[in-house]
């Protein structure tokens, strides 16, 4: 049972039994998240995808063709840890090669990468001491035809040459549909977060600057923004990116470039209206200075649109480089991607390839409807409004 | 107020002025733009190795100097940004056409059209041979002489440009940018309409019924399905209904894109409208279900937010009927909100669907602007390019208007 307090927010009729439960005043925030919590949908949301994104950091140790340990006459080998810790940026130079060959392990005739799958096989019919512990999903998300075993086009749930069962199929280059569907989530997240803070970044500061100087900078700029916000900006990212062929970083440039406008808008006309406010007023009067009344008087009186903004533009994010990656002019191949699985489904429809299509799709649609339910319910939670409607 | 919507007619030049000198300029200074790309194919097609990815820089190793001077004339390279982009409006001359020739001999300009050039003290003089009269727009450069021979280039500078509708010829099509956009407006706007008509009225209907029964199960339900419509691009949900409907793994119940069936014209008129409603109904939906979010949320809450209004509340208490209390007073004031959004959802069924014609395969504006993309054609990338603004624009204006028609308080300053 929690404590029954006057929450102006919610409209809620306080019940106040007074000698059971002293009144506690809760900060805004803490009602907000209150509010957010009782409102199921976006709570559960949020968690599933929270867990499901931390998850996905984990994905070089649950969706990968390398085995977690090998007992190879005696010896351990951890290839999966080993591959991604080589994997992590900057220190993953120290931990050398996650390299080794078939013929190491004992698979004769292999002196490429080794494969683990296979070497399961070879050991229990062995039956010697050697083991091999596979990963819970054990394919990668780039291991194409060239990969011994691997055809393209496997329906769902049919087993390939060496009886092994894909859970969504395979693509047109042999390369598993569910591998890279858990990395495509991976990306596709990463990148629309990493985009919306970019955004922020540049939104933010512009946005406060012309709400609270106002006047003749205000307008010009405003001028310039809209100028911004006329540009057909996917369409020209479309076209720049057909010329240029971005990487992950460049991409996130070019669509930060355009896409800051929506919240600076917002963050505008927030702080238009807190700067005519006494508080301002009464901390211009002390002296304090201009940047920081903007951002530590004001910017904590404007977080509403700031939050509630945060979810849509997230949303948009994914939109955007699903759409780009889509038309090939996305992240470079052979980036795991929604939007390249949609074209190569879309490609294939008409042969009944459906599973091509289905898998990406659903995880799209899931992920943004997640998000979309988590920004309703911060909408609702920190702009409350209530209708009575009479009869 | 007309003297605001003049205002706003010309506030539109500047922005209009300067959201096409932004897209100009980035395509203009993106590494391997137009001109390398054209470069780049006279050396695949003079059958040059290119050396180690190098794009820009080191032209001119395999094409002779004077074939790059001419791409570069061709493309305005000779010129600095900002004039290539008034040529490109059509503020600027720009050369028209081009010929070589030796002074002192007759040349055919084409169309059966003639000149002369004659060296004078200060330069050449171009005459019509015919009335030894002055041509007017031709200038004349000296060229390399070859075989010993004087020779001259002469060309014609002219303002052409976007203002005066030259929007170029498509490389791909050979035809001029603004014939192939006109060809293929009358299917996009017929989507267009379509879709804006569907979702107004069912927005406002579903809106009406939301707010009737606000918070019960199917208000609740609704703005579920709603807002999954809303996170899903327009283009995905519209392959995912082709997986699902026009292919045999499932239902099969609509074509696999298309406008009109193959065998469009040996039908009678019914089986005529009957076969472009089939072709229409999966893209439709694709197309409406972008603004449909927007739309009945806003209209279910201004109902709302009315009907816990005090007029509303005398309304009742004089003893109207609830039916003519909502349909009449209430509703009338909640079409406003929904009112000031016509203009960018008719710029988003104009100029947004490219990604949904795309998938349909439908040929319309957007899908040839996108394959225009795909084959470097920029004539009508930028044609495209200026529809898409201008719509934005107009759509801006548009919804104004509305607003000020449907509000009679709404007065602008």
């Amino acid at each position: 049972m929690g404590d029954r307090v006057l929450d102006r927010d919610t409209q809620q009729v306080a019940v106040q039994r007074v000698t059971e439960e002293p009144v506690v005043s809760l900060s805004i925030f803490q009602r907000r998240w209150r509010k957010f919590k009782s409102l199921r949908r976006g709570y559960y949301s949020l968690l599933l995808l929270l867990g499901a994104y931390v998850l996905s950091f984990f994905l070089p140790l649950l969706v990968t063709n390398k085995a977690l340990a090998v007992r190879y006459e005696g010896r351990w080998y951890f290839p999966a840890v080993q591959s991604w810790l080589v994997s992590l940026p900057l220190i993953g130079k120290l931990f050398g090669s996650d390299f080794y060959s078939g013929e190491f392990f004992g698979q004769r005739g292999n002196a490429g990468e080794c494969n683990y799958r296979l070497l399961q096989q070879q050991y229990e019919a062995e039956g010697g001491r050697n083991i091999v512990i596979l990963a819970p999903y054990p394919y990668s998300p780039l291991e194409d035809v060239t990969v011994q075993g691997n055809v393209a086009f496997l329906p769902p749930l049919e087993r390939d040459p060496n009886g092994f069962v894909r859970l969504l199929g395979t693509d047109d280059r042999g390369r598993d549909v569910f591998a890279r569907m858990a990395y495509g989530f991976q990306i596709s997240l990463s990148f629309a977060l990493i985009l919306a803070l970019l955004e922020y970044l540049i939104g933010v500061p512009i946005g406060a600057a012309l709400g609270f100087f106002g006047g003749r900078f205000d307008i010009l700029v405003q001028r310039l923004i809209e100028i911004w916000a006329t540009v057909p900006f996917l369409f020209l990212v479309i076209i720049v990116a057909s010329i240029v062929r971005p990487n992950f970083i460049l991409l996130l440039l070019l669509l930060a470039l355009f896409t800051w406008v929506g919240i600076t808008v917002l963050i505008r006309a927030e702080f238009y209206r807190e700067k005519a406010k006494d508080y301002v007023a009464a901390a211009l009067a002390i002296g304090v200075p201009r940047w920081k009344i903007m951002f530590k008087h004001i910017l904590p009186n404007a977080l509403v649109p700031i939050i509630t903004y945060f979810p849509f533009s997230v949303v948009s994010g994914i939109g955007a480089l699903v759409s780009l990656d889509f038309l090939g002019f996305g992240l470079p191949p052979p980036t795991p991607s929604w939007g390249e699985m949609m074209s190569v489904g879309l490609q294939h429809l008409a042969t009944g390839k459906w599973w091509l299509m289905l898998s990406p799709m659903v995880a799209l649609f899931l992920t943004l409807t997640l998000i979309v339910f988590i920004g309703e319910s911060v909408r609702e939670a920190f702009d409350p409004r209530t209708f009575s409607r009479l009869r | 107020m007309w003297e605001y919507f003049l205002r706003r007619l010309l506030l539109t030049i500047p922005t209009f002025l300067g959201a096409t000198l932004v897209v100009f300029t980035i395509i203009q200074l993106a590494p391997g733009g137009p001109l390398e790309q054209q470069i780049m194919a006279l050396r695949m097609a003079m059958g040059g190795e290119v050396a180690g990815g190098g794009l820009a820089g080191q032209t001119g190793a395999m094409i002779p100097e004077s074939a790059l001077e001419e791409l570069r004339r061709y493309y305005g390279f000779d010129k600095p940004l900002l004039l290539r982009y008034l040529s490109w409006l059509g503020l600027w001359p720009r050369e028209l056409e081009s010929y070589i020739a030796t002074p002192g001999r007759i040349r055919n300009i084409g169309q059966g059209r003639q000149a002369l050039v004659e060296k004078t003290a200060d330069g050449y003089r171009i005459l019509d041979p015919q009335t030894g009269q002055e041509l007017k727009g031709w200038h004349a450069e000296p060229q390399p002489s070859e075989h010993g021979q004087e020779r001259v280039r002469l060309y014609r500078l002219g303002f052409s440009g976007v203002l005066t509708g030259n929007f170029g010829t498509s490389y791909t099509y050979n035809e001029p940018v603004m014939q192939l956009i006109l060809q293929r407006l009358p299917v996009s706007l017929q989507f267009g309409l379509i879709g804006f008509i569907l979702s107004y009225s069912i927005c406002i209907y579903l809106g009406i019924q939301k707010a009737l029964s606000h918070g019960s199960p199917f208000d609740l339900v609704s703005s579920t399905l709603v807002f999954i419509g809303y996170s899903i691009p327009g283009w995905a949900l519209g392959a995912f209904l082709l997986m699902l409907f026009g292919t045999q793994s499932f239902i099969e119940l609509f074509p696999l894109g298309g406008f009109q069936s193959d065998y469009y014209a040996e039908l009678s008129l019914l089986e005529k409208i009957a076969d472009r409603a089939w072709h229409f109904v999966l893209p439709t939906i694709a197309y409406t279900v972008g603004s449909f979010a927007s739309l009945t949320v806003l209209m279910k809450n201004a109902l709302l937010e009315n009907l816990s209004q005090d007029y509303i509340r005398t309304a009742f208490a004089k003893g109207l009927s609830e039916k003519r209390v909502i349909w009449l007073h209430a509703l009338r004031n909640s079409i406003i909100p929904i009112t000031a959004n016509i203009g960018y959802i008719i710029g988003l069924f104009l100029a947004g669907s490219y990604l949904i014609e795309l998938v349909f395969n439908i040929d319309g504006v957007g899908k040839l602007s996108i394959e225009a993309v795909f084959a470097r054609d920029y004539p009508i990338v930028f044609g495209f390019t200026v529809l898409a603004v201008l719509v934005r624009l107009f759509g801006a204006i548009l919804s104004d208007l509305a607003l000020a028609l449907v509000d009679p308080r709404i007065r602008f300053k």
